[in-house]
């Protein structure tokens, strides 16, 4: 009785705007549209239907955190993916707020673009809980939200990631199979981490250690939490080091500039090392892949934004899409890096190679998105 | 009648940044107002007043020290330390729920008065105190909730961020469509709970002798010492004010998310945000003038201003540096008639 009367209610006390034909999404059967670009997380993948409504639309993207070279290229590529000729004609009106590490501020700008009406709300979300009452909110006022990269502990609203499980798995393999080749069957290894707290990190934490202990050989892992940040990665990696001396391998899962840096700087013999697809590291594996530094590097893109918006376009269109949406992981290793094509050698090192997506038409390239100045993207 | 008059005008002199800081907040949030589609709605208030709830009762703690003349590093981390334990305590049947409240509110007012006993009987300068009990707030946080998650009673979550209207009705308190009911169900909850720990704990407490004294040893300890006054009950009172103002916040931000989260980058940025607001509701940092109630409308200052960015169209990259260059210029305001005094005296007067 509760829940129908709040359900009611809300829409008479709470909301003063006119349409309040439907509430949310409608759980049907697949096969959703575009199953290229939209591919569903597994066949357990459970489908969504908006109904359908008319074009342009207005979209906003809330990020949390901004700061870091990853956010700034998000932010840049949502822009730019916001004037692309397949998505300009389709949106009203674009706006991009940073509310910065603080969930109630977060929640707010949520529940205030759903107050002005808005149609799609893109957000990465600064906790895995605690949004019930937006998607609530979202649901009874017929937006469409869709958090990407960090996303929810909830099936009832779209999402779109990769998956960092298999990530976590994928950098703990290839640390093995890198080390099995050197005869190395146990041994110590040093796992950098991600910002605590975050569903990202622990998921990719918990990908590496499932593998590790699966192994048949003793693993000992000794943790740091870097911050997926070159500075913080850089120091940490030191400090471990220095206490604990060598390790047999490094498995990152971000700020792998600094992870590296840290090797050359202590004079740490180079062991294979997996990390994210900053160019920079990229660089460092294809110079030092000879001396024993075998990488591998798997991105978060940070073009994710980019299909999390044409996700939300497609779904306000009223097509089907699954609930959670899997974006192939880009997976480059030190016997696949080709300067020109998956890194850059004359471009800097703290922009993330991967960055389209073209089964999705996405075709904004990292370099082209760190080249444009501010006023290119406007 | 003409006391009155020069009684308020002393008011208003003595309080020239509190009033600035408060016509501020009526400009900025009118044309907020104004410039929204949906402006003057109830919807708009509630989100509004969602959204602000933390960092007004973290200004509310970070007060008190400040008018010590010290300053707080823990409230953000006893915010997230309350915020944990809420979300393991603030579930079950209605008594439970309550019971959990209390617990939750406890917690952080025990450790706001351990704050107080290592300030006053450790002899250690307030900053460096709280630095080191803020790291192990956080610390007990990360124990009790190492990843992020919990189950806050989803009615009371509802209930408490939506307006009068909702909350009668989740309850089924009395008739919410009552005619009597009507002019005041729009009200949101978050802003009622504000308004009433804000006047209902701060201004009784600034009454009695205790809540004088932090402001006699912000002004000059020395003469207060010289006094009697009771300064190290004082000291004691004012970290444990500021320990309860927090976990209110904490408390509030688990029914909000109807979860815990032990994140230490978003306690930082509370505690740093909770003393900027401090300052623009014209509080010296160097104590004993202002108040809470001034700090409670800095903080809505602070957010107003970023309430902007979601209506207005600037650059993503370009907004934190617009965030700060408002700042600097409220916070410059209140000290406008600091540098135009020749004599600093004339201040008090």
């Amino acid at each position: 009785m509760k829940l129908g009367t709040l359900v009611s209610t809300t829409i008479m006390g709470l909301m003063l705007s006119t349409s309040l034909t439907l509430a949310g999404p409608e759980t049907v059967s697949g096969p959703g549209a575009n199953p290229e670009c939209f591919a569903p997380w597994d066949a357990d993948t459970k489908y969504m239907q908006w109904s359908a409504k008319e074009g342009p639309y207005k979209i906003a993207v809330v990020n949390g955190f901004v700061g870091n070279g990853w956010r700034i290229q998000m932010i840049k590529t949502a822009k730019a993916f916001a004037e692309d000729p397949s998505m300009k004609d389709k949106i009203a009106e674009f706006k991009v707020v940073s509310t910065g590490t603080d969930a109630p501020a977060q929640l707010g700008a949520i529940e205030d673009f759903i107050n002005q009406g808005y149609d799609a709300i893109v957000t990465i979300a600064v906790a895995p809980e605690g949004f019930d009452r937006v998607i609530r909110l979202a649901d009874k006022n017929d937006v469409v939200l869709v958090p990407f990269d960090n996303v929810l502990d909830t099936d009832a609203v779209m999402q779109v990631n990769e998956d960092q499980l298999l990530m976590g798995r994928t950098w703990a393999e290839f640390a093995l199979k890198e080390l099995a080749a050197k005869g190395i069957t146990s041994g110590d290894i040093l796992e950098v981490r991600g910002l605590a707290g975050n569903s990202v990190d622990r998921d990719r934490s918990i990908g590496i250690n499932e593998v590790l202990e699966a192994d048949a050989g003793d693993w000992k892992v000794t943790q740091v939490v870097g911050n997926w940040d070159d500075g913080t990665a850089q120091k940490v990696v030191a400090d471990a080091i220095a206490v604990h001396g060598e390790f047999d391998a490094i498995i990152a899962q971000g700020g792998t500039v600094g992870v590296v840096q840290a090797m050359i700087d202590s004079g740490h013999p180079f062991v294979p090392v997996t990390g994210e697809s900053e160019n920079g590291f990229r660089k460092l594996v294809a110079k030092y892949s000879g001396e024993g530094l075998k990488g591998i590097s798997i991105g978060q893109s940070p073009g994710l934004v980019a299909i999390a918006m044409k996700a939300a376009v497609s779904a306000l269109e009223g097509n089907v899409m699954p609930q959670l949406i899997s974006v192939p992981l880009p997976i480059a290793d030190y016997t696949q890096l080709e300067d020109g094509k998956n890194f850059w050698s004359e471009l800097p090192d703290n922009f993330f190679t991967v960055n389209e997506f073209p089964p999705c038409g996405v075709n904004i390239s990292g370099p082209s998105i760190m080249a444009q100045s501010e006023a290119d993207v406007k | 009648m003409a006391d009155i008059r020069s009684a308020l005008a002393t008011n208003m002199r003595q309080n020239v940044a509190f009033y600035i800081a408060i016509a501020m907040l009526a400009s900025l949030y009118l044309v907020y107002n104004l410039m929204h589609p949906r402006g003057f709605s109830a919807a708009v208030l509630i989100q509004n007043s969602n959204e602000s709830v933390a960092i007004i009762f973290l200004a509310m703690a970070q007060t008190v020290p400040v008018l010590l003349g010290g300053l707080d590093l823990s409230v953000g981390a006893i915010m997230t330390l309350a915020n944990c334990v809420a979300s393991v305590v603030v579930n079950g049947s209605p008594g439970q729920i309550v019971l959990g409240m209390i617990i939750t509110l406890a917690t952080g007012t025990a450790f706001g008065f351990m704050n107080g006993l290592i300030v006053v009987y450790g002899r250690l300068q307030p900053i460096i105190a709280t630095l080191a009990t803020g790291a192990i707030a956080i610390g007990l946080a990360l124990f009790i909730r190492p990843v992020p998650g919990g189950n806050v009673d989803g009615d009371i979550s509802w209930a408490l961020t939506n307006d009068l209207y909702e909350f009668v009705a989740t309850y089924g308190l009395f008739d919410a469509d009552a005619a009597w009911f009507k002019p005041i169900a729009w009200i949101p909850v978050p802003l009622l709970i504000v308004v009433v720990i804000a006047f209902g704990v701060w201004l009784p407490f600034k009454r009695t002798v205790t809540g004088r004294t932090i402001y006699a040893v912000g002004s000059a300890e020395g003469a207060a010492f010289m006094s009697g006054l009771p300064l190290n009950r004082a000291k004691i009172a004012a970290f444990t004010l500021a320990g309860f103002f927090a976990a209110c916040g904490g408390l509030y931000l688990a029914i909000q998310t109807s979860s815990g989260n032990a994140d230490i980058t978003q306690a930082g940025a509370y505690t740093l945000n909770s003393i900027a607001a401090v300052v623009v509701g014209g509080t010296s940092l160097l104590g004993g003038v202002g108040g809470a109630i001034g700090s409670m409308v800095g903080a809505l200052i602070l957010r107003v201003i970023s309430f902007y960015f979601r209506i207005v169209s600037i650059d993503p990259l370009l907004q934190p540096l617009i965030e700060g260059l408002v700042l600097l210029a409220a916070v410059s305001l209140g000290a406008f008639r600091t540098l135009q005094v020749k004599n600093r005296l004339n201040l008090f007067r």
